[in-house]
């Protein structure tokens, strides 16, 4: 699975607790409310221990955890 | 330091589950007291015993929690505002309002429902003041404070950016002005009004508690510095966090006596405020902590918002089952915070789970955000 897809289901699963949920790559997560103070700091525990990756404090900022596709682009570097 | 955030919460909410099994305590041994005293026993004697100190300190070390809460949510603004943005979407500010509120006015009914079914009687307009501000149990204040530090924060983070400093002193001062109000009892003047100064500013009301959501913003907007600064003042927080609790223990207990009040409920003080930021401090800036310590708290950070608004439910009913059942017991602290803690948390711990693996899986966010 590539790291989009494990985004997507993540999101689905354990933020949205609705793993049949219609999740665009392109929903703003956080206009759309469906990441909040709790899930963001969820997803960010996600991704270090999924992907191996230490993402820095200034990092997490709406311009890239703002879409699927935005924090797929921004994960590119690592 | 956001990593951190999740730890953190979910330390928070131990302590307000914590903090809420020692208020069942304090009416087990007060206002309950009768269930199983001898006749004739003086109720108020209790107070200054080792039960009444065990309790008064699990309720010093938790005090922390609502400043947490509040610290991670202005943290949060500070992440949705983007890096170089000056305003917040309002769409995201009412989607987050949104999710806070349909869970917290479902719950709100639900334990009015149950008042009602034992019992209380409540007029319609006593009801909307109720679910206006947080009123339907002690603790569901936090919501329609933290509601109104959202409705502020398109306000606040401009101000954050250009002047967190300035910011933070304006804030910490009209917070700890408030906060001294009450001290005029320890000069032994005649102006003897602590309860109506504290009944003038609500707990749900955003001046109370000012500091926290601001702190978090700041911290959130400038994080390379502020962790800097956090692991400089590292180990003089961690001993102040020690020290205060004990000076805040001192500091209540003279509030309380000299203020006429035959009971007073707790409020944050002076000393809960520096000890919460000692807190904060300490656990933001540890060195690595093991992740078998810090997943189970996250875990539970994760659930934060479900456990708190349900807990308190688990523990008065459990509370009341037992002053039916078995009065004796609430004589006995040392027996009766576990199981209030217990239930506390495992009761709303099933209860999610059990929603989550079922076909009500799809109304979870309605029911816990």
């Amino acid at each position: 699975m590539d790291r989009k897809s494990h985004l997507i289901d993540f999101i689905k699963n354990e933020i949205m607790h609705n793993s049949r949920a219609n999740l665009d790559p392109d929903t703003d997560l956080l206009g759309a409310g469906i990441l909040d103070s709790i899930g963001i700091l969820q997803l960010v525990a996600f991704i270090e221990k999924m992907f191996k990756i230490s993402v820095p404090d200034e990092d997490v900022v709406y311009d890239n955890f703002m879409s699927i596709n935005t924090l797929v682009d921004y994960l590119r570097q690592y | 330091m956001i990593r951190r955030l999740l730890f953190l919460n979910g330390i928070a909410i131990l302590g307000v589950v914590l903090f809420h099994s020692s208020g069942m305590g304090f009416v087990a041994m007060f206002a309950w007291a009768s269930r199983y005293l001898p006749p004739g026993a003086s109720i108020m004697d209790q107070v200054g015993s080792l039960s009444y100190y065990g309790l008064r300190m699990v309720e010093q070390i938790a005090i922390v929690s609502i400043p947490a809460f509040l610290f991670v949510s202005g943290n949060f603004v500070a992440v949705s505002a983007g890096r170089d943005a000056t305003m917040l979407s309002r769409k995201l500010i009412y989607s987050r309002i949104q999710n806070l509120l349909i869970p917290y006015f479902l719950w709100s009914v639900v334990v009015i429902a149950l008042n009602m079914i034992t019992g209380s009687k409540f007029s319609e307009i006593s009801v909307l003041i109720m679910l206006l501000t947080g009123g339907a149990n002690e603790i569901f204040y936090f919501v329609p404070l933290l509601v109104q530090f959202y409705l502020l924060s398109p306000l606040l983070i401009r101000i954050a950016r250009a002047n967190p400093l300035g910011l933070l002193i304006v804030c910490g001062v009209i917070q700890t002005f408030l906060q001294l109000l009450p001290y005029h009892v320890l000069f032994d003047t005649q102006l003897v009004f602590v309860g109506a100064v504290y009944k003038l500013i609500p707990k749900w009301l955003f001046i109370s508690r000012i500091f926290w959501f601001p702190l978090g913003m700041v911290a959130g907007l400038h994080s390379p510095a502020i962790k800097q600064t956090l692991v400089r003042l590292r180990n003089w927080a961690i001993a102040a966090a020690i020290i205060l609790v004990p000076l805040g223990i001192l500091e209540w207990e003279t509030l309380f006596r000299r203020s006429g009040e035959i009971w007073l409920a707790h409020r944050e003080t002076v000393t809960d405020n520096l000890y919460s930021l000692a807190v904060l401090i300490s656990l933001l800036a540890l060195r690595r902590i093991p992740a078998n310590i810090t997943e189970p708290f996250e875990s539970l950070g994760a659930k934060s918002y479900g456990i708190f608004l349900t807990h308190g439910i688990f523990i008065e009913y459990t509370a009341k089952v037992i002053y039916h059942a078995a009065p004796a017991l609430l004589g006995y602290q040392i027996a009766l915070q576990p199981v209030f803690v217990f239930i506390g948390l495992a009761g709303p711990l099933a209860i999610i789970t059990l929603i989550d693996h079922s076909v009500l899986r799809k109304a979870y966010s309605y029911l816990y955000g």
